[in-house]
């Protein structure tokens, strides 16, 4: 039976946002398909065997815990960017995509990243909060989610994960969102963001599978009308003119 | 009090009285804004009328329970008491409280004022306010979208505490986010908490705030978990430790639906249906011991309490048991789940899940929910309802529990109340609630005779 071993990095520290639905939904959606998937939770201090790992995951957390986990990264910086270059899949959402970049600098300390993709994130004081919704050249679905940052990331020359159809992105201004850099999907989108865009899901997987088993893995379709009703609510609901006009209205009063 | 206080009081009972006549709603918060127009001092000169005493409750969870049981405990001593309802917490809704409480010369008749606030509020509230007592409850994640993080909140609520000096805090020493921000403020502190454990592994929440020293960064060790980061805490590294509480409720026991527990001498046969109105009570209790506010009654009170508040409503439908329930974080749901399980018959169930602001539009706490427990349920249907209907599905599917989803609640609960176990709950989040207890109130068995008589 094919297995794939998902690494969960300092569920700890970084647990914000519902980071535990797309764990289950990488779980799920294997054992569905009659593969096995395990779950390794590293807490903060465990040694990270980045061999043994075919997903690994970093969550969202606090910035008061990302300064926490940033004394953690350091130790297996390498390793982790070694992993990467070696195509490993990675999720990394919110605080996770922050930390993958050179620094994020916050209200009152620089807190130094893992240096693995060459963006950097700066600390502004009025957050970005509300729903999202992307469209990615690699997919035909939109990818919709909720974004709440107080970090505004520079992307640099690197492939944004999507451009924003609604919502506000990496800086509010770009009009991108996220991105994209081997097997890495990097982005601010939670919600969590695994089980209303399973596409975005099975790509990491099929990644993660072809790196393992070969490349002439596919994955078997799945009867997704309920990801996809919950998906096409939102996407509807932000293509309605008269519904963005009332929410902005509603924002600044 | 001056012309202009007076003439603010006048304007806004003017304006309340407008709002009813036009029925425009409930009226709780615009007359406290239009109070605050015209005199913007006007809650510390209506706070300053209070005879005796004021106490602020605050926290994530527990903050209406709670002063609900305050107001109460103060008018079973025979005491004039203010409080704010359900809801208004923020600065309008407070100001309101006490404006349409005075009499036709606008001035107050009152011996305590028992005022619930919410977080961000609370630092425009307390300066002027200054309360005898402030209560903190707990601090956990609730509408992140409104707060940003949970530190942000903490920060906000140290900001207030801190500034209002001379008023005593009431803290939950079980909670090490409440009890390092007491220990950060300069205020007076006295403590409650719980030595022994009394949630079950199902309402005990595995999603916890940061229990990493707020002092030093080292992870806490934990003797053990009651929900969330709540528990017996210590720091190996720089010794902050939990600390023995001033109030404690002790003997903790369970036995038909109900808890009784032995506190400050006095064995109490609640009416409590979870554990989490254990720490409400004691809570309350606490903060009368240091007020201090007579307290004879106490028992007598707490032993006929209602905890429902309106939010735990039970209805009965073509002969069926309804339960309305509010969750609307996941510590609050996990506890509602604990409750469905705790009732072994067959039931049906309707989640129903919205995102308006007041609800909170990120809807991705109910992944920090342990829904899992829900296939052990007895459940013979689940359904879910509200706008995020789906994505309430979603969470449900990657559990491998089965449901359908709804538009028509009245018709679902028709159904279900007619054809279905006899046994129906409906957990609604914020937005939901007064629409839904007005809807099954308005199906309820008794109602209706008592509308066809």
């Amino acid at each position: 039976m094919k297995k794939l071993t998902i690494g969960h990095l300092y569920p700890d520290l970084l647990n914000l946002y519902g980071d535990r639905g797309n764990i289950q939904c990488f779980r799920k959606r294997l054992e569905w398909r009659g593969m096995e998937a395990e779950v390794i939770p590293f807490l903060s201090g465990d040694s990270i065997d980045f061999e043994k790992l075919d997903i690994v995951l970093l969550g969202g957390g606090s910035d008061r815990e990302q300064e926490l986990v940033c004394q953690y990264l350091q130790d297996i910086k390498i390793d982790f960017q070694n992993y990467v270059e070696d195509n490993g899949v990675v999720l990394a959402v919110c605080g996770g995509y922050q930390l993958l970049g050179q620094y994020y600098k916050t209200e009152k300390k620089t807190i130094k990243g893992l240096e693995i993709l060459d963006i950097y994130t700066e600390w502004e004081p009025e957050r970005m909060i509300r729903n999202i919704i992307l469209n990615s050249p690699l997919f035909d679905t939109p990818v919709a989610g909720f974004e709440n940052h107080g970090g505004r990331t520079y992307i640099g020359n690197h492939t944004p994960f999507g451009k924003v159809f609604f919502g506000l992105g990496n800086t509010g201004k770009s009009g991108y969102e996220g991105v994209v850099y081997k097997n890495v999907i990097a982005t601010y989108l939670h919600g969590p963001l695994l089980p209303k865009n399973p596409h975005v899901c099975d790509y990491l997987l099929e990644k993660a599978l072809r790196r393992k088993y070969g490349e002439e893995i596919q994955l078997d379709p799945l009867p997704d009308e309920l990801e996809h009703k919950a998906n096409s609510y939102i996407v509807e609901r932000y293509s309605d003119k008269k519904y963005v006009l009332k929410e902005t209205i509603k924002r600044y009063t | 009090m001056n012309l202009r206080s007076k003439l603010a009081v006048t304007c806004a009972k003017a304006t309340s009285t407008l709002i009813k006549k036009l029925n425009r709603g409930s009226g709780v918060t615009l007359p406290g804004y239009v109070a605050r127009l015209i005199d913007p001092a006007i809650l510390s000169t209506m706070s300053g009328m209070v005879r005796e005493k004021t106490i602020v409750t605050m926290g994530t969870n527990g903050k209406t329970t709670t002063n609900s049981i305050l107001y109460h405990a103060l008018k079973a001593e025979g005491k004039k008491v203010i409080i704010n309802r359900t809801g208004a917490n923020m600065l309008n809704g407070i100001i309101s409280a006490f404006v349409l409480a005075t009499d036709k010369h606008g001035q107050l008749d009152a011996d305590y004022a028992c005022i619930e606030c919410d977080e961000i509020a609370s630092v425009r509230v307390l300066p002027q306010l200054k309360p005898d007592c402030a209560l903190l409850t707990n601090i956990s994640r609730d509408q992140l979208d409104r707060f940003g993080e949970v530190d942000i909140t903490f920060q906000k609520l140290k900001t207030a505490v801190t500034s209002v000096p001379d008023s005593t805090l009431i803290i939950n020493c079980d909670d090490v986010l409440s009890y390092t921000l007491a220990a950060e403020s300069k205020n007076t502190c006295v403590t409650y908490g719980i030595n022994e454990q009394i949630f079950d592994e199902i309402s005990r929440s595995e999603i916890r705030e940061s229990i990493f020293c707020r002092t030093c960064g080292k992870k806490l060790d934990y003797e053990f978990f009651h929900y969330g980061q709540l528990g017996i805490y210590r720091c190996p590294s720089c010794g902050l430790t939990r600390p023995n509480p001033d109030y404690t409720a002790a003997n903790v026991d369970f036995h038909d639906e109900v808890y009784s527990f032995d506190m400050d001498g006095m064995r109490i046969d609640s009416t409590a249906r979870t554990p989490y109105n254990i720490y409400n009570t004691l809570s309350a209790y606490a903060a009368l011991m240091a007020l201090p506010a007579p307290t004879g009654h106490f028992k007598d009170m707490i032993e006929s309490f209602d905890y429902g508040n309106n939010r735990e409503s039970i209805f009965t439908i073509h002969g069926a048991r309804v339960q309305l329930h509010l969750a609307k974080n996941p510590i609050g749901f996990q506890q509602k789940i604990s409750l469905v399980l705790k009732d072994s018959n067959p039931k049906d169930v309707i989640i129903q899940i919205n995102d308006t602001y007041q609800d909170g539009e990120d809807i991705s706490w109910l992944w920090d929910v342990d829904f899992q427990y829900l296939a052990d349920a007895n459940a013979a249907t689940i359904t879910t309802n509200g706008t995020r209907r789906h994505d309430m599905g979603l969470r449900l599917k990657y559990e491998d529990i089965d449901c359908d989803s709804t538009t028509d609640l009245k018709g679902t609960v028709e159904t279900l109340t007619t054809t279905g176990t006899k046994n129906l709950y409906v957990i609604v989040n914020y937005s939901g609630l007064y629409r839904t207890n007005h809807l099954l109130a308005g199906m309820d068995d008794n109602r209706k005779e008592a509308g066809e008589k």
